[in-house]
């Protein structure tokens, strides 16, 4: 029973009960608004975000867990969204190894790039397996679109990767 | 510290494998796959329905914001085009009827001939790299994989995943999506005509070639203003006497057939291998392009896709590459007709 309950209380059941309320948001409401014509990735963004925050290893797994949930939901080869949002967290994770103390403007840097790695990644990786024809100049447009909302919208999902991955104290 | 400890190094392993193994078994059909999608969207739909209740007032507002310039002046446009087709509609109805009655009754294969299973627009995909929607109707309608998707323009896309109550279409503008298609050659313009016959009383209708292309200035044999129908033939014999008319090879259709690939969002859709030296001449943009039909191919013949937009031309043999411009507006898709016909190559498929 005790397990039980540490298993439920754990950082990362937390961050599979978050994960599924993004996925309804990114499904929804970032589906329909799409400024520019480009869709906002937020599960990207909130894997870069516990990548700045916590650092590579727990950016890769939060990104191959979030990747995963996401590709149950897309239509491209299951596991795609999971390699590169988990890349995208890992990359995001580097970050204190260039920066000795990060600050929050330092944290939103790190989004901006890594989203807009992440959103070029999608077409490459896709490319790789098979599925040509996506790796166009559009391609840009929406790293450029999708790394500054991300950017502006990191000041929200920091403190929710934050508080979503912080491991509780032991007792 | 090193930039990668050893649970890092696990950690990124374990990631790439564990993707990987999800990548291989997907590309390689799995029913795993598919099983695991199927869960995940139980699990999931009542999650992503209770976000679209709460984020509803958003989107609305922000549509409010953002469009409703474009929707007023768009609606004013639709009434307009709505009142001037609304003749020419009825009496192209009755065209089509006619022309599917005499296919069928020549044995051809018609789309009148195949049900059809009417759905509704659920979802886009939520992807900048995936043009597909996703329809409220699955697999308890009789839906399979493979089935060709219309709109009330023409063909969308085609159905490549298939739930018990849901299905998802890949659009046409898909890198992924391709077809046979057929160019009908326009460069002849018929004209019909309607001319008193002195000897029978009847009016009688000749037909005009003329070889030069214009822009075409319908002139009607009807009386519903915009619709032209097509060469009409009315017995000029008297009552008793029969009369064979068969038309001769000229006044055929001619047709090129090439395959239709997708481009993406932000591209015409092209038609490639198309020969260099096309029987009825040179293809000209507003060539209208239809799906080839044919055993193999994934959509029955005659569904009418959209016209040549501009003709690209290639050195040497490979033939002149088409850039068409759809039919359906595929930004704006809401009701779908899906056809209960499943091409021969994915009979397999559930």
């Amino acid at each position: 029973m005790n397990r039980l309950l540490l298993i439920a209380g754990s950082r990362w059941t937390r961050l599979v009960l978050v994960a599924l309320g993004l996925l309804g948001l990114q499904t929804t409401v970032a589906n329909e608004l799409r400024p520019f014509g480009i869709m906002l990735p937020l599960m990207l963004l909130f894997v870069v975000a516990a990548g700045s925050v916590y650092g590579s290893e727990v950016g890769a797994i939060a990104g191959l867990v979030i990747g995963a949930m996401y590709d149950c939901v897309l239509t491209t080869p299951l596991g795609l969204a999971s390699l590169v949002i988990g890349l995208s967290g890992y990359g995001a994770g580097l970050l204190p190894y260039f920066v000795r103390e990060p600050t929050w403007w330092s944290r939103v840097l790190a989004v901006v790039v890594m989203s807009a790695i992440g959103e070029i990644m999608f077409p490459v990786i896709q490319g790789i397996i098979g599925f040509d024809g996506w790796l166009q100049s559009r391609v840009f447009t929406i790293a450029i679109v999708a790394a500054l909302f991300n950017g502006a919208l990191a000041l929200l999902f920091v403190p929710l990767a934050r508080w979503t991955l912080h491991e509780a104290a032991r007792t | 510290m090193p930039v990668l400890s050893i649970n890092r190094r696990r950690a990124i392993v374990l990631l790439a494998l564990t993707s990987v193994i999800f990548l291989t078994l997907d590309l390689q059909g799995s029913s795993a796959t598919s099983a695991v999608r199927s869960v995940f969207g139980v699990v999931f739909r009542p999650i992503e329905s209770v976000a679209r209740v709460v984020t509803r007032p958003i989107s609305n507002s922000w549509y409010g914001v953002t469009h409703y310039d474009d929707v007023s002046s768009e609606n004013r446009l639709l009434r307009e085009k709505i009142a001037q087709q609304e003749g020419a509609a009825v009496a192209a109805a009755a065209s089509v009827r006619l022309s599917q009655e005499l296919l069928a009754l020549n044995g051809l294969p018609t789309l009148a001939g195949i049900n059809s299973v009417t759905a509704q627009v659920i979802g886009d995909s939520p992807s900048n790299y995936s043009q597909s929607v996703e329809i409220n109707q699955g697999s308890e309608s009789g839906i399979r994989v493979g089935m060709p998707v219309l709109n009330a323009a023409g063909l969308v896309g085609r159905i490549t995943r298939v739930f018990t109550d849901r299905a998802v279409v890949m659009l046409i503008s898909d890198p992924e999506y391709a077809l046979s298609v057929k160019v009908v050659a326009a460069p002849e313009s018929t004209i019909s005509s309607i001319l008193p016959s002195e000897d029978f009383g009847t009016k009688v209708t000749t037909t005009v070639l003329i070889t030069e292309t214009t822009e075409a200035k319908p002139i009607v044999t009807s009386t519903i203003p915009g619709f032209t129908p097509g060469t009409t033939s009315i017995p000029t014999t008297p009552s008793g006497i029969t009369s064979l008319t068969v038309p001769s090879n000229d006044e055929l259709a001619v047709r090129e057939t090439g395959i239709l690939e997708g481009q993406g969002p932000s591209r015409a859709p092209t038609v490639r291998f198309i020969s260099a030296d096309q029987r009825f001449g040179e293809i000209k943009a507003g060539a209208p392009i239809v799906s080839a039909g044919g055993s193999m191919s994934l959509a029955p013949p005659d569904i009418v896709i959209g016209v040549v937009s501009r003709v690209v031309a290639r050195l040497g043999t490979a033939g002149p590459v088409l850039e068409i411009k759809l039919v359906a507006d595929l930004s704006n898709l809401s009701f779908l007709r899906i056809l209960l016909y499943q091409p021969i190559t994915e009979r397999s498929s559930p």
